[in-house]
């Protein structure tokens, strides 16, 4: 057991000093966009859980994360009965606002599975942007919410966009190691043997529908805190912050991170954000090939570039950035122990 | 050991050389020869045909670097794509004004895109010039955000001058509207009633869609069993088109009037001509595709810049009145940044951009001032009004107000 503690150790101690000391070297833009790719991260964490380790496909978590989003918003600038929260208290609310709803998906998702069951997620994510469209005056209709921009509380001397990113990369740091925690436990082999097969797993004596919904819940909590934090990064929310693009975008993103690899996760969160942002950039390095041209402003463009980035990363990397450090650790632990 | 004095040394010398470079910088985004000015347009998604507006930008900019820049200095444009989407522009006008450090975000594109960084942008003293959205708040609340001002007509007159010209033209009007469910569509029904006035109540029906449906199908034909003989279409885009083809699979002839921002040609010469000819709209730009200004300097201006500039134009770009647009907005931010002077600051281009006066914009209409006021944010408030006949708009009627208030 403890020889296979220890590369995880070192990777999550590599990641914690990167982490700590990376703002120090970009600039206070790159540090938000760094907080953005950390929320990104965070929503992946959770639905590794659900996908990677449960095996329950989700197409709709972009909904989960506009449900953390709108609560924020919603609770910072209208308040709970007429009190206005601070934005930071609104992030475990939302987390469990959300991680609520994820719970009551989790009810049908018990009676349906696979393909079925994307389905209905993918139903979430195309309905939940029409509430806030349905009942504006609670939500704020297509206009949004426009909350205030984030200030460092305590009197910290650090500029908004670094303390985004230590406030996201905190927890985000925090939750891996409670995901770590939890697919390691108890908990966690449940998950796993309902994944590898159903049938072994209740005749083992696991209780489907608890772990199922269980499964829902954490993850939806996840993405909760995601969109919550979303929301205070951008000061603003409305149904088109959350489209339904989102929820396609975090499968993207797992599926490059590699379904259950924790720590691949952050590969994954980094390649949506970066497609999503700076595919004109990639276009333009397109253009030192030979015989190309790509003019990185045409109407269109970025849209292109992102797709055939992601399908040269998929041809590449069929197990995602998880199963390539998978390898790589295997090829280094073969070599120790045949020399050993 | 080694490796953490390594670090310890190496973010102390990043930190040193950092706080050496941070001196105080008199106004962000501008150099000694150069001025930066930045936009969020949607590039991509279902309105991304209106991006061109962005790409008339930068070759205005271009043509006018060629001939010297302004007062020596020459301008750099950067413009980002959103999509359309409210939560990429709040994302793309923070990496503007905090990555790019531009002087000032100019011309972005959509109310709702501007309202999400409206506040933004007022809270970091950003000027937000010339909103390429016709909403009246951008004009209207600028005791409370004193840093935004709007450019295009204001909505709710359009809807007005369309009310006024009902009263006035058709008799025993039935009016039937499709609007848009956010401010702008709103703005324009709100204007609408106001122009009817005593005769508000001629509106026998009035619906709204959500900006993301996809389909007004179903909104037209409600419409029509009103019985209506006017048609308001207060819809953006693709949505104007449905309706269109809509009013003429249902063989429906009412008098239609198309709201300013999807009455561009190059929309309107694809729809069903049944049920657009005769459509009538509010118009203030020079249309490149109407043979009204076949001859027009300003227009034979606008192709050669954008032949020259237009970094991956075409020749249906050239009668694409979204590029003209963009010019007409670049034309009188030049001279907003020319009359900041010398050494413009953010304050003293909103003080130039609440103190205009400018004539012979060789992009709009000849005869309109660009007038405003530090009580007046409105720059363009006359129109004319046009209607659609064999494939092209045609100007009739002289110039009418805009003018609130």
């Amino acid at each position: 057991m403890r020889a296979r503690l220890w590369p995880e150790l070192s990777a999550f101690a590599a990641v914690a000093v990167v982490v700590a000391l990376l703002p120090r070297f970009v600039s206070d833009f790159r540090a938000r966009e760094l907080a953005i790719v950390g929320m990104y991260f965070i929503a992946l964490l959770g639905l590794s859980i659900l996908t990677g380790f449960n095996g329950q496909i989700s197409l709709g978590h972009g909904a989960f994360m506009a449900i953390g989003g709108y609560t924020t918003a919603i609770l910072s600038v209208d308040g709970f009965f007429g009190h206005q929260l601070r934005d930071l208290w609104t992030i475990p609310i939302a987390g469990l606002v959300a991680g609520i709803a994820g719970l009551v998906v989790g009810i049908p998702a018990l009676r349906l599975s696979g393909l079925y069951l994307a389905l209905i997620t993918f139903g979430i994510a195309v309905s939940f942007p029409q509430l806030p469209k349905e009942f504006d005056h609670f939500f704020g209709g297509t206009t949004g919410k426009i909350l205030d921009l984030a200030k460092p509380p305590f009197g910290l001397g650090t500029t908004t966009n670094n303390w985004i990113y230590y406030l996201t990369w905190g927890i985000a740091l925090v939750l891996l190691v409670a995901a770590w925690l939890l697919v390691r436990g108890k908990t966690g082999r449940a998950f796993k043997a309902i994944r590898d097969s159903e049938v072994a797993a209740v005749s083992a004596g696991i209780s489907l529908p608890r772990y199922k919904t269980l499964a829902f819940g954490i993850s939806a909590f996840y993405a909760g805190v995601a969109g919550s934090l979303y929301a205070i990064a951008n000061a603003y929310v409305n149904p088109d912050v959350f489209p339904i693009i989102l929820s396609v975008y975090l499968v993207v993103g797992l599926a490059v991170g590699g379904l259950d690899s924790l720590f691949g996760m952050i590969a994954g969160a980094a390649l949506i954000y970066f497609l999503q942002n700076h595919a004109d950039t990639v276009a333009r390095w397109i253009n030192h090939l030979p015989a190309l041209s790509l003019d990185p402003k045409q109407p269109g463009i970025p849209s292109v570039v992102f797709g055939i980035v992601l399908i040269v990363v998929m041809v590449l990397l069929p197990t995602g950035a998880g199963g390539l450090v998978r390898k790589l650790f295997g090829l280094l632990t073969s070599r120790l122990y045949t020399r050993s | 050991m080694g490796v953490r004095v390594f670090l310890v040394c190496a973010a102390v010398a990043v930190m040193a050389v950092a706080s050496a470079g941070a001196r105080p910088v008199a106004t962000p985004g501008v150099s000694s020869d150069e001025i930066h000015i930045g936009s969020s347009v949607p590039l991509s998604g279902e309105a991304a045909i209106a991006g061109n507006v962005a790409r008339g930008i930068d070759a205005y900019f271009k043509y006018v670097n060629d001939k010297g820049g302004v007062l020596g200095r020459k301008l750099k444009y950067t413009y980002l794509d959103d999509g359309y989407d409210p939560g990429r522009a709040v994302n793309n006008t923070i990496r503007l004004i905090q990555q790019e450090q531009v002087f000032a975000v100019f011309s972005s594109l959509g109310t709702n895109n501007n309202l999400a960084v409206r506040k933004l942008l007022n809270d970091a003293k950003v000027p937000q010039l010339y909103v390429s959205s016709g909403a009246t708040t951008f004009g209207r609340d600028y005791k409370k955000y004193p840093w935004t001002i709007g450019y295009i007509p204001p909505y709710s007159e359009e809807g007005e001058i369309y009310g006024r010209y009902v009263v006035k033209n058709i008799k025993t009007a039935k009016v039937a509207v499709l609007y848009q469910n956010d401010d702008y569509g709103r703005d324009l029904v709100a204007g609408l009633k106001r122009g009817l006035g005593a005769k508000a109540k001629s509106i026998v029906a009035s619906v709204g869609y959500d900006p993301t449906s996809s389909d007004v199908q179903p909104q037209v034909t409600q419409l029509k069993a009103s019985k209506a003989n006017v048609l308001m279409v207060f819809a953006f885009g693709k949505f104007s088109l449905q309706a269109f083809n809509a009013v003429s699979r249902l063989g429906w002839k009412p008098q239609i009037f198309v709201n300013d921002v999807s009455s561009a040609s190059s929309l309107m010469a694809i729809v069903p001509q049944k049920a657009a000819n005769g459509s009538i709209s509010i118009v203030f730009g020079k249309d490149p595709a109407s043979p009204q200004w076949a001859k027009d300097k300003g227009i034979k201006l606008f192709q050669s810049i954008l032949r020259k500039y237009g970094n991956g134009t075409n020749s249906r770009d050239l009668k694409d009145g979204y590029f003209t647009a963009g010019m007409a907005t670049a034309y009188t931010l030049v001279n907003t940044l020319k009359k900041a002077g010398k050494n413009p600051t953010r304050q003293s281009v909103m003080n130039a951009a609440t103190h205009l006066t400018e004539r012979g914009n060789p992009f709009v209409l000849p005869g309109i001032v660009i007038r405003t006021t530090p009580a007046s944010r409105y720059p363009i408030t006359q129109v004319r009004l046009q209607r659609w006949s064999k494939g092209a708009w045609r100007t009739f009627g002289k110039l009418v107000s805009a003018k609130p208030g």
